[in-house]
């Protein structure tokens, strides 16, 4: 254990030195023997190239004033006794500035670096765009240098596991439509013990409310059905919710920017929607 | 541009020539910029479509005005610096008697001017201010790490037309007419520079913060 953290420590030689704890997490560990440094230009130039086009992009690259302003926005720096390799800019100066200043010629272990700091080190809460006097999108350039990594593979693997599940079956946790339906069914049924004849509509037409839940209530938080179903009862609102695939709310894809699987989720919420003809739709969370 | 062709003298070259070619680049270079940005904002699917103008205008507002937003309060010093700094930076050239006086010569066009005192001390808090940044670029460790040479080459751009001014006008250090060309290269070096460096943020700060505030707006959140 102690060889490894001492291993982990030294990232990269020719670079900024991180004291950090290791992050174990297969995703990174197993794929980052996978990629070469050709892989990886060739992926990051990508981006970058697609970025140009982009003036979200190109507009912080050009005005940010290196003030670290943005700092105390962050909890990661606060909490971690302000050091300054926490800092938003700090991230981005580690990452992005430095992809684009080598022009996407890094090493494997560089890449894990930077994987480790946008998904361990940052939420992507914009809190510091909050804090910036130019209000400059710090959180999308964070989201594109995790775009790079997801290209790579480099993501934490729990999150990749989901978000493959989101591409295969539009549910976060590989939920078939059986099992969906029957969860609502057995949910109802224990409504039922508290509420008389109360109902979880599946798939009405016409109805004014569609609630979608996130994969986890199904799988894990079943009764999370059963408080909604009662809410929806006693307030007396016309709902349902999707019998097809598309009722899972969950965007992993999102959080990675796996634009195409991200896109497919939220297509497939409305589509169910414009089936069913419904007014609104909720969402939990 | 007469003077010059007429005799051609470093002093009338600075003056002459050198003083168009700055200001068609720095106008030119604006413009090419700002068009580019909002171009390219255009092609993006989410920009546009939240762009709004209360929104956008409530949030330059609450940053214009010191004090007005958390982190403004959050860092005094770093504020009163800033807004001193920028204040001196833009209107001293602008409502200097001397560069007054030049307009006049050349074009015949005077307006307002700030009496010299005055002047002379606000070009005086621009020196000091750069001091501060300076000095917080090495003595703040979350700015020191993410310092790069071109950013104390840009605080040297902002530095070096207000230092060489004040030393002109009170005829120190070296003789007054030598001070005084180098004054002119310095000015005419930032403003052809504004466009093309990271001191483009005097006008991409008006389309990021209108950008952000609409943003945030739109989902009734505030950005100060």
């Amino acid at each position: 254990m102690a060889e490894v953290s001492a291993k982990e420590n030294v990232k990269k030689k020719d670079w900024v030195e991180l004291k950090r704890k290791p992050v174990k997490d297969p995703g990174f560990d197993e794929t980052v023997k996978t990629l070469t440094p050709e892989k990886i230009e060739k992926v990051v130039n990508a981006v970058l190239n697609a970025g140009k086009n982009s003036g979200r992009f190109i507009a912080p690259l050009e005005t940010c004033i290196h003030c670290a302003l943005c700092s105390e926005a962050c909890h990661w720096y606060l909490s971690h006794d302000k050091d300054p390799t926490y800092a938003p800019v700090a991230k981005v100066k580690m990452t992005l500035w430095e992809l684009i200043k080598r022009k996407g010629k890094v090493s494997p272990e560089f890449m894990k670096q930077v994987a480790r700091i946008v998904f361990c080190e940052c939420n992507l809460c914009r809190r510091c765009s909050m804090y910036c006097p130019f209000g400059l999108d710090v959180a999308y350039q964070i989201g594109m240098v995790r775009r790079m990594c997801f290209l790579l593979g480099l993501v934490p693997q729990n999150i990749l596991d989901q978000t493959n599940s989101l591409s295969a079956t539009l549910t976060q946790l590989w939920i078939t439509q059986a099992d969906w339906i029957d969860s609502i069914q057995w949910q109802e049924e224990e409504v039922r013990a508290d509420i008389k004849n109360a109902r979880i509509p599946i798939g009405k037409e016409g109805a004014e409310v569609m609630w979608c839940p996130l994969g986890t209530e199904p799988k894990v938080a079943a009764y999370h059905i059963a408080r909604m179903a009662k809410i929806m009862n006693v307030a007396g609102i016309d709902w349902t919710v999707p019998a097809e695939d598309g009722w899972d709310s969950a965007n992993m894809g999102m959080f990675i920017r796996d634009m195409e699987t991200m896109q497919r989720v939220v297509r497939g919420i409305f589509d169910n929607a414009a089936r069913l003809r419904v007014k609104r739709i909720v969402l939990t969370e | 541009m007469y003077d010059f062709i007429k005799d051609p003298s470093l002093y009338n070259l600075v003056r002459g020539p050198l003083v168009w070619i700055a200001f068609i680049v720095f106008i030119g270079g604006t413009i090419y910029q700002l068009r580019t940005m909002i171009l390219l904002a255009k092609k993006e699917k989410v920009v546009y479509p939240y762009m709004d103008l209360k929104l956008s205008l409530r949030s330059l507002l609450h940053w214009v005005i010191p004090f007005n937003s958390v982190n403004w309060r959050k860092r005094p010093v770093v504020t009163t610096v800033t807004f001193l700094f920028h204040i001196g930076l833009v209107f001293t050239p602008i409502l200097l008697l001397s560069h007054n006086i030049l307009w006049r010569e050349s074009w015949g066009i005077t307006w307002w001017t700030l009496p010299e005192g005055i002047a002379d001390i606000m070009t005086l808090i621009v020196i000091i201010c750069c001091g501060f940044f300076f000095l917080r670029r090495i003595l703040a460790p979350e700015v020191r790490f993410v310092t790069f040479d071109s950013d104390y080459l840009i605080l040297f751009i902002a530095f070096a037309p207000f230092i060489t001014g004040f030393l002109a006008y009170h005829q120190m250090l070296l003789p007054h007419k030598t001070m005084v060309i180098l004054h002119i290269i310095f000015g005419e070096i930032m403003l052809a520079a504004i466009p093309f460096t990271r001191l483009g943020h005097m006008f991409y700060f008006f389309l990021t913060r209108a950008f952000m505030g609409s943003d945030q707006g739109y989902r009734y959140s505030q950005d100060w």
